[in-house]
C-alpha cells in the first residue's frame, strides 16, 4: 500500500503500538506513556469504558429475567462459550460468541475469549501468585521444553512493581513455593479451611501449606488507588460484571485510564491486526497492518517498538499471519517454531467432602476469593513418575439441611429457615502441563474470518502425565482430607473437559537463550528482530501452577522498561 | 448517545447512588469523596429505574392463558401466603414461564403443558371441579397425589415446578430483602462466627 500524503503517514506513526488492551497490553500502555512514549493501543473488540460499560453491575438477583440463567438458543448457539463457568446472564456480554470468530479444532480445545477494551481482565478469576525459584528452575531441571532465560531474581522487583499499583490482598505467609510481595490485609480463612491447614502441617510437617488465596482486591486502597480512581473492594463477588468501585484490578479500571490520564496514549478500539510489517532494509519491524473490525478497509500504523499482547492464541495468530520476504513462515519463525511448545493448565478434576465438626459456628457473607494449596509435588525433588505437580483453590461453605420434601407452609418455613448440615468442602487441580512440539496452533490453509485473515487451528490435548497427575491429586487430596478427618470424599473428574476451559493457555512464542530453540529473548524481544515484543501468555516458556496474569503483567512492565532504555541508547 | 438495551439490562439507579452515598460516609479523606462523586457523575445515560413488572409481559406462546392462571395457582399450592406473601403474589408463576419459555427445550416445554393439562383432569376426576375451583387443601391433596404417583411425566412436572418455585421464591425481592437481609454492598466475610448470634 503506497501513501501519497506525508500528513496521513505522520498523523498515523507513533513511538510505539501496543496490540491489545487486556492484562499486559493494558500494562504495556501505562508504562511506556509513564516514560513518555507516545503509544498507539490497538483492540479489536469495542470500547468498555470504565463503570460507564457495566450495564449489568449493580442488578440485584430479582432483575434478571432467568435468575443469571442463559436462554436455550444461546447456548445452542454457543455450544463452545456455553462450557465457560462464567458465560452467564450477567456477563455473556464480555464473552466472544462461537461464530463471532470460527477457530478450527484438531483435536477438541475450548477457546474461551473477551474482545473488548480490557479483554478478559474484566472477568478473570483475579487470582495472583508469584513464581518461585523452583518454578523458573523447572524445565533446566527436569529436561522439557527449554531453560527459562531469567530467573525469580530477575522478575522479583518488577513483581513488586505492579502488586503496588494493582493492589494485591494476601498473607505473608513466608513459604518457598509463593515469595511473599506486597500485599493488601488478606481474607480470611474459615474455621474448616485453617483446620485442614493446621492438620495438613501436622501430619505432613510443615511440607505442604494451606493458605489464604492471593487476589487482585483492594482489601485497604492505598493512595496509588485513590490516584487510579478506585476504592475499597465491596465484598460484592461480582465482578465478572465490572466493578464500579474499581475494586478488583482490570485494564479498564485501572491502567488504560492511567495510560490516558497522561496525555500520551491513543485507544484505538475495533481494530484488528492483521500482521507486523517487517523492513528488510532496516532489518526491522516498521509497523503493523489493520484491518478496521467493521468497514474491513487496512490501514498501516508505523512506530518504533512494537508490543503484541493479543493473548496467547493471537498473539501467535498474528505472527503467524506476519509473512514477508524474510519470514515465510511467519515473523521470527527462522527455527520453525512459531506456534509449537504451546501449553495450559490441567482444571479437569475437582474433590468434595464433608467436615462433622464446628456445628456451632458458620461463615457468614462472600468472599470474592478461596484458600489455596500451593504445589507441594516434586516440589524441591523429583518424586513420583510423572513430571511437575498441581496446585489447587479450597473453600468451604456451612451446609443448610432443612427440609424441603413437602408443599405449603412446612416447606416455606423450612425455606428461610437455617437448619445447618456439615460443612462441606471442595477443591479444584490447577495442573502444570509440559510444553511439547505436538501441541500447537497453525493457520488454516482454506478457511478465513470475517475480516480475510487466516483461521487458527489449534491442537492440543492431556497427555500421560496429566493422567498421571490427576490420579496423584485424587490419592494425595483425599489422603490428606482424611487424615484431617473429613468425610465423603469423592473425587469428580471429567474427561470430556476439553483443554481451553482453564484460560490459561501459554507459549507459542516461547523466551529462551538460544534463538535455535526459542524465539525471544531475556528481555523478550525477537532474538532476529529486537523491535518487537512479545510479553503476554505466548512468552511463557513452562507454564507452572499459578494462575499467570501477574507473571505477565511483571514481565510486561520489566520489557517496557528495557524497551524505552534500548530506544533511548540508539538501539531500536 | 444512548444505547438501547434489553430491559433486563437496566440498572437500579438508584440503588448505585445509594451504594456510592455510603462508601462517602465511611470514609473521611476528601480525596475519596472526590472518587464516590466521580462515580456518581459517570452513571450512564441510559439507566433507568427497574420495576417488577418492566421485565416484560411473559408470552403465551408455549402456554394459554388460562393455563398460566392454573400455574398461579400450584406455585401459591407450593408456598402459599401466610403472614408475608407467598409465591403467586411474588409473580414466581411469571419467572417459570420465562424460564419454561427461554430456558427450555420442546420436550420439556410439552411435559409442562401436558402436566397443567393432567393437574385440571385430576382435580376434576377428584373433586368434579376445574383446579383453580379447588379450595386449598385440595389443591395440595391434587399436587401431591401427582408427585406421588408413578406416572414418570407427571413426576417431572412436579418436580419441575416446586424447583422452579423455590428458585423463584428464594431469590425475589421480598425474600431477599425482607427475609434474608440481602444487601449487595457493603457485603463482608466472616470465616468464623457462632451460630444463632
Amino acid at each position: 500500500m503506497s501513501f501519497l500524503n506525508i500528513d496521513s503517514v505522520k498523523n498515523r506513526t507513533f513511538d510505539a503500538i501496543v496490540v491489545g488492551s487486556g492484562i499486559s497490553g493494558g500494562w504495556a500502555a501505562k508504562e511506556l506513556t509513564d516514560k513518555g512514549l507516545r503509544t498507539l493501543v490497538l483492540e479489536r473488540g469495542r470500547d468498555v469504558k470504565h463503570i460507564t460499560d457495566y450495564p449489568t453491575t449493580m442488578m440485584n438477583p430479582w432483575e434478571f429475567e432467568h435468575l443469571g440463567q442463559l436462554p436455550k438458543a444461546i447456548k445452542d448457539a454457543n455450544p463452545i462459550v456455553s462450557r465457560c463457568y462464567a458465560f452467564n446472564e450477567d456477563a455473556a456480554h464480555f464473552f466472544v460468541k462461537d461464530a463471532e470468530h470460527p477457530y478450527v479444532q484438531e483435536k477438541p480445545f475450548d477457546w474461551i475469549r473477551g474482545y473488548q477494551v480490557g479483554g478478559k481482565s474484566l472477568m478473570w478469576a483475579r487470582g495472583t501468585q508469584r513464581w518461585s525459584e523452583q518454578d523458573f528452575d523447572g524445565p533446566a531441571r527436569d529436561g522439557f521444553a527449554v531453560d527459562w532465560p531469567i530467573r525469580y531474581a530477575d522478575l522479583a522487583p518488577w513483581y513488586s512493581h505492579v502488586e503496588k499499583f494493582a493492589g494485591i490482598s494476601g498473607n505473608r505467609d513466608g513459604i518457598p513455593q509463593l515469595p511473599d510481595g506486597e500485599f493488601l490485609p488478606p481474607h480470611e480463612m474459615s474455621c474448616v479451611e485453617k483446620h485442614f491447614s493446621e492438620q495438613t502441617a501436622k501430619h505432613y510437617n510443615n511440607t505442604r501449606p494451606i493458605i489464604i488465596g492471593r487476589c487482585a482486591h483492594l482489601t485497604k486502597p492505598q493512595p496509588i488507588h485513590y490516584q487510579q480512581g478506585r476504592g475499597q473492594c465491596q465484598n460484592r463477588s461480582l465482578c465478572q460484571r465490572g466493578c464500579p468501585y474499581g475494586g478488583y484490578f482490570s485494564s479498564n479500571s485501572s491502567t488504560l485510564p492511567w495510560a490516558q490520564k497522561s496525555g500520551k496514549m491513543t485507544l484505538q478500539p475495533d481494530s484488528v491486526v492483521h500482521s507486523i510489517i517487517f523492513d528488510e532494509k532496516k532489518n526491522k519491524a516498521t509497523g503493523v497492518r489493520v484491518i478496521d473490525a467493521h468497514t474491513n478497509q487496512m490501514t498501516e500504523y508505523y512506530a518504533k517498538i512494537i508490543f503484541l499482547n493479543a493473548a496467547t492464541m493471537n498473539t501467535n495468530l498474528i505472527l503467524l499471519n506476519s509473512k514477508s520476504h524474510r519470514f515465510p513462515t511467519g515473523f521470527g519463525n527462522d527455527n520453525g517454531l512459531l506456534g509449537k511448545y504451546l501449553a495450559f493448565h490441567n482444571f479437569r478434576t475437582t474433590i468434595s467432602a464433608e467436615y462433622e465438626g464446628f456445628l456451632d459456628s458458620t461463615s457468614e457473607g462472600i468472599r470474592p476469593n478461596s484458600s489455596y494449596i500451593p504445589r507441594f509435588r516434586n516440589f524441591f525433588k523429583q518424586e513420583t513418575d510423572f513430571l511437575r505437580g498441581y496446585a489447587a483453590g479450597f473453600g468451604s461453605t456451612r451446609m443448610l439441611d432443612n427440609d424441603l420434601s413437602g408443599i405449603g407452609e412446612d416447606l416455606k418455613t423450612n425455606l428461610t429457615a437455617k437448619k445447618y448440615g456439615n460443612w462441606r468442602v471442595g477443591s479444584h487441580m490447577m495442573g502444570e502441563t509440559i510444553p511439547k512440539e505436538s501441541n500447537y496452533v497453525t493457520l488454516d490453509s482454506n478457511l478465513k474470518d470475517t475480516w480475510g485473515i487466516p483461521q487458527l487451528k489449534i491442537s492440543v490435548s492431556y497427555d500421560d502425565n496429566d493422567e498421571k497427575m490427576i490420579v496423584d491429586f485424587h490419592e494425595q487430596m483425599t489422603e490428606m482430607l482424611t487424615k484431617a478427618g473429613f468425610k465423603n470424599v469423592k473425587t469428580h473428574d471429567v474427561p470430556s473437559k476439553a483443554p481451553g476451559l482453564d484460560i490459561h493457555e501459554m507459549g507459542g512464542v516461547r523466551m529462551g537463550k538460544d534463538p535455535k530453540t526459542s524465539m525471544l529473548n531475556k528481555w523478550n524481544q525477537f532474538h532476529n528482530c529486537k523491535n518487537v515484543f512479545v510479553t503476554d501468555g505466548a512468552c511463557m516458556t513452562s507454564t507452572s501452577t499459578q494462575n499467570p496474569s501477574l507473571t505477565f503483567m511483571a514481565i510486561t512492565a520489566r520489557a517496557a522498561d528495557h524497551a524505552v532504555k534500548e530506544l533511548r541508547k540508539g538501539n531500536l | 448517545m444512548v444505547k438501547i438495551l434489553p430491559a433486563y439490562l437496566y440498572l437500579y439507579t438508584q440503588k448505585l447512588q445509594i451504594n456510592l452515598i455510603l462508601i462517602m460516609q465511611r470514609r473521611s479523606a476528601i480525596k475519596n469523596l472526590t472518587l464516590a462523586v466521580g462515580g456518581l457523575v459517570s452513571l450512564p445515560a441510559w439507566a433507568s429505574r427497574w420495576t417488577p413488572d418492566s421485565i416484560g409481559k411473559v408470552s403465551t406462546s408455549v402456554v394459554s392463558e388460562d393455563n398460566q392462571m392454573i400455574l398461579a395457582e400450584i406455585v401459591e399450592t407450593i408456598i402459599p401466603e401466610t403472614s408475608t406473601p407467598g409465591a403467586k403474589s411474588l409473580k414466581v408463576n411469571q419467572f417459570i414461564m420465562r424460564m419454561v419459555n427461554d430456558c427450555y427445550g420442546e420436550p420439556v416445554q410439552s411435559n409442562f403443558k401436558k402436566g397443567l393439562t393432567l393437574i385440571d383432569d385430576l382435580a376434576k376426576q377428584s373433586y368434579g371441579k376445574a383446579f383453580t375451583s379447588c379450595d386449598a387443601l385440595q389443591k395440595a391433596d391434587v399436587f401431591n397425589k401427582m408427585r406421588k404417583s408413578d406416572d414418570t411425566s407427571a413426576k417431572q412436572f412436579t418436580n419441575m415446578v416446586k424447583n422452579l418455585t423455590i428458585q423463584g421464591y428464594m431469590n425475589s425481592e421480598y425474600v431477599l430483602v425482607n427475609l434474608l437481609n440481602y444487601n449487595m454492598a457493603p457485603g463482608f466475610y466472616h470465616g468464623c462466627v457462632p451460630i444463632g448470634k
